[in-house]
């Protein structure tokens, strides 16, 4: 049970970062990113790779979080002086390059068959005292994140993103570039993801193309619309809904006989479609939202 | 010659695109906001098509299928979700309109199951125009095409409620204070992005293989088609899925099979960066 337990929290604590992510680029500054998935690609496939060539696993993780954070600038540097709605369908377009390339590249990433044997993060312990290592690494970070954000939600900076967010021209009128902002935060959140992949290889030690696909960008998008838009408890909340959806729906296959697993994922992917129509039309500030704003 | 050959496969490929980018462009001008759900409507057409046809036996028939239901549901989508929106920033109708796409998915996944299926069309012997094959049901697919293109534009350029939806493109606000009723101008937009969106899916479904996610897979060459046509021209959307399907095919060779995709991804951000509204696009566009 409590093997168990710490699975879940670790899976969890990972969604927890990319939703962390998500909450600075796009709760803060207004980024629609629709391509949160191909960064944790980036970092789970560069932190897995390195590792597999014996490279130390804290290298490995920095190295992460820099090519997460190398592959948003250019992303930055084109789109982001374009209307936010080019902004979604590009990334979105990039995401499912990354997938593409990882697919394709067999001599780096042996394709569809995936990476198996990914070094864990203390295989030297081993175990139970090894997954409980990892959790607490993982809760380290993901608190460090957590003051991160808030340290920027409320540095000048941050008042800067938050003003992009709710008025651009308005900043553009004061003498600030929106763009050179926007692409420092997509730069930030993108390294984010890019730790949460790393992390997400080096815990299932098993990474193929199909695990990154668009639909777990929409589980963030989901946990954070759930949880309240912009808010670092809103990110907190959403993630425990993800989570408990997620892991619920495995239980109600157990229970209910004669469901098959494609037929539950199907059932998994309409449920999020429901739940993001739901809440953008009736909750669109989430449960933690803020009641006086839009 | 070689290229040759491509270049007639590719257009077929092109006209799918440009059917999608059509669909997009529709409602990216009129509804303003890119509509995630086009490709999932395409695979609704493809299913549709395939079980009428499997029934009937007549791919007319299975066209006719596709075309009522891709654009019923559509309709369905806006009077229940984008209407409601209409108001809100873009990025709910975004975030909605995937919503949608995943809810539309599930429901086909769950009704057809994940196996692949093809449609069962008879094999034909390929006509030969000096090294050049065209399979007739290439000819067939492109007269499909090129019929319902016509059938749009007719619509769009031709009748009074094509040019009141050019009208509401053009200037909303405008088109409104001259007596334009917006609410039948928006349930005739989707009723024709649905049906052109199914007509492409059975279209694809005939070249390919449906499975419930084909339709989604169109996606982002559709975009990149609509955003290089330059969004809300429909002659754009349908020449630039023209080009597209081409580019594709012609490249292929190149940079291998599984890199099209990405070459539609390469595209679309050499023409955000050179020529943002596209090349028929407005100008206020993009940025």
């Amino acid at each position: 049970m409590e093997a168990y337990l710490v699975a879940i929290g670790i899976i969890a604590l990972i969604y927890m970062l990319l939703s962390l992510g998500l909450t600075l680029q796009y709760g803060l500054t207004g980024l629609i990113n629709f391509g949160h998935v191909g960064f944790y690609a980036i970092g789970a496939y560069t932190s897995a790779l390195l590792a597999m060539k014996g490279v130390p696993l804290v290298f490995s993780f920095a190295a992460a979080a820099a090519l997460a954070a190398l592959a948003a600038w250019p992303i930055g540097l084109i789109s982001l002086r374009l209307r936010d709605d080019y902004f979604a369908i590009v990334t979105l377009g990039f995401s499912e390059v990354v997938r593409i390339v990882v697919t394709s590249e067999q001599w780096l990433t042996s394709g569809v068959q995936g990476i198996p044997g990914i070094p864990q993060l203390y295989g030297g312990i081993g175990g139970f005292g090894g997954q409980a290592a990892v959790f607490a690494t993982l809760f380290a970070v993901t608190l460090i994140g957590i003051w991160m954000i808030r340290r920027i939600a409320r540095s000048p900076f941050g008042r800067i993103i938050e003003a992009i967010r709710d008025n651009e021209e308005a900043v553009q009128a004061l003498g600030k570039d929106p763009a050179r902002f926007k692409i420092q935060v997509l730069v930030v959140g993108a390294a984010l993801a890019g730790i949460a992949g790393a992390f997400y290889a080096h815990y299932i030690t098993y990474i193929v193309p199909d695990q990154f696909i668009p639909l777990v960008t929409f589980y963030v998008w989901m946990a954070i619309i759930m949880g309240g838009v912009g808010r670092v408890s809103g990110a907190v909340v959403g993630t425990a809904i993800l989570m408990l959806f997620l892991e619920g729906s495995r239980f109600l296959r157990d229970v209910v006989p004669g469901i098959s697993e494609v037929n539950m994922a199907s059932v998994r992917i309409g449920v999020v479609g429901l739940l993001l129509i739901g809440f953008i039309m009736f909750r669109p500030q989430g449960l933690m939202g803020d009641y006086t704003k839009r | 010659m070689f290229y040759a050959q491509l270049i007639v496969n590719g257009l077929v490929q092109g006209l799918v695109i440009g059917l999608a980018a059509l669909s997009i462009t529709l409602v990216f001008g009129i509804a303003r906001f890119p509509n995630a759900a086009t490709g999932d409507t395409m695979t609704l057409g493809a299913y549709a098509a395939l079980s009428t046809h499997t029934v009937t036996g007549s791919i007319v028939l299975g066209g006719a299928g596709a075309l009522v239901a891709a654009a019923l549901v559509s309709l369905l989508a806006y009077f229940a979700v984008f209407r409601r929106l209409a108001e809100r920033p873009v990025v709910a109708l975004l975030v909605a309109s995937i919503g949608v796409a995943f809810v539309l998915r599930a429901a086909l996944a769950v009704i057809f199951g994940h196996s692949q299926q093809v449609f069962q069309v008879p094999l034909s012997r390929p006509f030969v125009f000096g090294s050049v094959r065209v399979a007739p049901l290439d000819l067939q697919i492109a007269a499909v095409a090129l019929a319902s293109l016509a059938v749009v534009f007719a619509l769009l350029y031709l009748t009074p409620i094509g040019r009141q939806m050019r009208a509401v493109a053009d200037n909303r606000d405008l088109a409104r204070v001259s007596g334009i009723r917006p609410g039948r101008v928006m349930v005739a937009l989707w009723l024709l992005a649905g049906a052109v969106a199914g007509i492409a899916g059975m279209m694809l479904g005939i070249k390919t293989i449906v499975s419930p996610e084909f339709g989604w897979e169109m996606l982002l060459p559709s975009f990149t088609a609509a955003i290089l046509g330059g969004i809300g021209s429909p002659a754009g959307a349908v020449l630039a899925g023209l080009v597209l399907g081409v580019a594709k095919e012609i490249s292929t060779p190149v940079v291998g099979f599984t890199y099209k995709i990405a070459l539609a991804f390469i595209i679309m951000l050499g023409v955000l960066l050179i020529r943002p509204r596209g090349l028929f696009g407005r100008v206020e566009g993009a940025r």
